[in-house]
């Protein structure tokens, strides 16, 4: 599988990032099995996070096994300096491992937040303190929120080393600032900043519980996936085409197999395809920012 | 093909193929206005005046509705075989997705008033759909389309010019060829696309005989289910200018 350089941190990372969040939905030998055909295609990034259910109870076990080979992101929602501290220690010892590869600020969505976590007493510094100590190599940020909001995270934050954030046709059909994720792909490249792209395979918001329960939704997904083989290639080639480093998979477990192909088949996308995927979602409402919370 | 809601913003294909288009400060034509994608695009670039001219007057009420307050624009309804400009007035000319519901007598008396207002220095932009692959169910379609039409009105609806008969009649009004551009492919046919597809079927069919009809808007109705959104075909660009 292709691999391209997340950003300062230097690490080769695979053009698919596995979202281990679909380890939730699996019993434990689900998910070692689950891991096992993971790391079979080649993808050494994975992503995890505390409020993934048992994600990182049930990662640990193949995470230890194949540390080595495994780069991995980790995030918390604590903005200031004791809670972050405290939520790290919990996500090193719930995977029983001795450091986080990338560990991030995780859904930024308003500017207050930014001014919390970058204060003496904020996020930051306990993160810049535990990469002192070795527990941390690198620190990210994530968020699903406004673009002008990540941009001055990337503008402000000078040791920041990636971002994680939405890019799917719907959104880049949106011609207006709300949308402009492809405004921070720019300014990441710009600042050497590893970029991680989520949502690539969203179709849409699900229809409101009127008309749908959680419960009776076809997929373990925040939003409505595309779900056949060639919409899969057709958003993943998309996505990796925007020039992001590397597109997280989605939640869902019975799409996993599908993008793992779709990024082991990646080719590329031309420029007249690229526009075609996006005339086709230019009129479709984005699931982003409506689904904020991640 | 301009029959789409216009929604916001200015579409990829209309700023790829005036990307390399000397568009700021100049004098635009918008030949076949449709929602006004276009005009949207040229004054986005900074076009000095965008005149978006159409036979259509709901397309020209969007148009006004969309951009009607910049004043660098101005809407006029017309027929553009007789070109509602003075010779030798405009800049720029786009004609995007203009050409395919264009049959060929009205193409040729078309690309004469463009030429025609042309002024020495000028650059033209003409976006059209390649004809679709035989075997693809938008084709059936399409056909339905032009057959109704063809029994209603005596001529086609819809004609899909390759890019290299668009050329060479352009090139024949001594206009010199700059560059084609793929803009899509495939090209989406959307719900949207579709529908406004039953649309001409049925503006055409409501003057025919129910017995000539009737079939052909049932067909039209299958049809649009089997092709249910599917991307198919290619939408290309064609850079022109004037002088030497």
């Amino acid at each position: 599988m292709e691999t391209r350089t997340l950003g300062a941190t230097g690490h080769e990372s695979t053009v698919l990032t596995f979202g281990t969040i679909a380890l939730k939905w699996l019993e434990q030998e689900g998910a070692n099995q689950m891991v096992e055909h993971v790391l079979d295609y080649g993808v050494n990034h994975f992503d995890v996070a505390p409020m993934y259910g048992d994600a990182e109870l049930k990662l640990g076990p193949k995470l230890r096994q194949y540390r080595e080979d495994i780069f991995l992101g980790c995030k918390t929602q604590e903005r200031g300096y004791e809670g972050a501290r405290r939520k790290l220690a919990l996500s090193l010892n719930r995977m029983g491992i001795e450091t986080i590869d990338l560990y991030q600020v995780h859904g930024l969505e308003y500017e207050h937040e930014l001014d919390e976590i970058t204060a003496d007493d904020g996020a930051l510094s306990a993160f810049r303190e535990a990469k002192d100590e070795g527990l941390v190599d690198h620190l990210g940020l994530t968020s699903h929120g406004d673009p002008a909001l990540i941009k001055a995270a990337i503008e402000r934050i000078d040791d920041l080393e990636t971002v994680m954030f939405p890019l799917n046709p719907v959104v880049a059909a949106k011609d207006d600032a709300e949308h402009d994720y492809e405004g921070v792909l720019e300014l990441a490249e710009e600042h050497d900043v590893g970029t991680l792209g989520i949502k690539a395979f969203a179709k849409g918001s699900w229809p409101p519980a009127s008309e749908r329960y959680e419960e009776d939704r076809p997929f373990a997904n925040w939003y409505e996936p595309v779900s056949r083989p060639d919409e899969i290639r057709e958003r993943f080639d998309f996505a990796a085409a925007q020039g992001l480093t590397t597109v997280v998979s989605s939640g869902d477990p019975k799409l996993v197999s599908m993008m793992l192909d779709a990024a082991d088949r990646y080719d590329g996308m031309d420029e007249a395809t690229q526009r075609s995927v996006v005339e086709a979602a230019r009129h479709d409402d984005s699931p982003v920012p409506e689904q904020l919370h991640h | 093909m301009g029959w789409e809601d216009p929604g916001t913003g200015v579409p990829e294909t209309v700023r790829t193929a005036l990307a390399d288009q000397p568009v700021a400060g100049r004098t635009c034509l918008e030949a076949g206005a449709g929602v006004g994608n276009t005009t949207a695009g040229l004054l986005e670039a900074g076009a000095r005046r965008v005149y978006a001219v159409t036979d259509d007057a709901d397309h020209a009420a969007t148009v006004r509705e969309r951009c009607g307050d910049d004043d660098r624009l101005v809407v006029l309804r017309g027929d553009l075989r007789q070109t509602p400009l003075a010779t030798d007035s405009v800049d720029l000319v786009t004609a995007h997705a203009l050409c395919t519901v264009l049959d060929p007598p009205a193409l040729a008396d078309v690309v004469g008033e463009l030429t025609r207002v042309a002024a020495p220095d000028c650059h033209l932009v003409v976006d059209d759909y390649a004809p679709l692959p035989v075997d693809a169910a938008m084709r059936r379609l399409v056909a339905v389309v032009n057959a109704a039409s063809e029994l209603a009105d005596g001529r086609p609806a819809l004609s899909f010019y390759p890019s290299t008969l668009l050329r060479r009649l352009f090139e024949g009004h001594g206009w010199r060829f700059d560059r084609e551009t793929t803009l899509l492919d495939p090209v989406p046919w959307t719900a949207k696309h579709l529908r406004a597809h039953l649309v001409l079927v049925k503006q055409s069919t409501e003057r025919l005989p129910p017995d000539l009809g009737d079939p052909l808007e049932q067909r039209a109705d299958r049809l649009v289910d089997e092709v249910a959104a599917t991307s198919v075909g290619t939408m290309y660009s064609l850079a022109f200018h004037q002088g030497t």
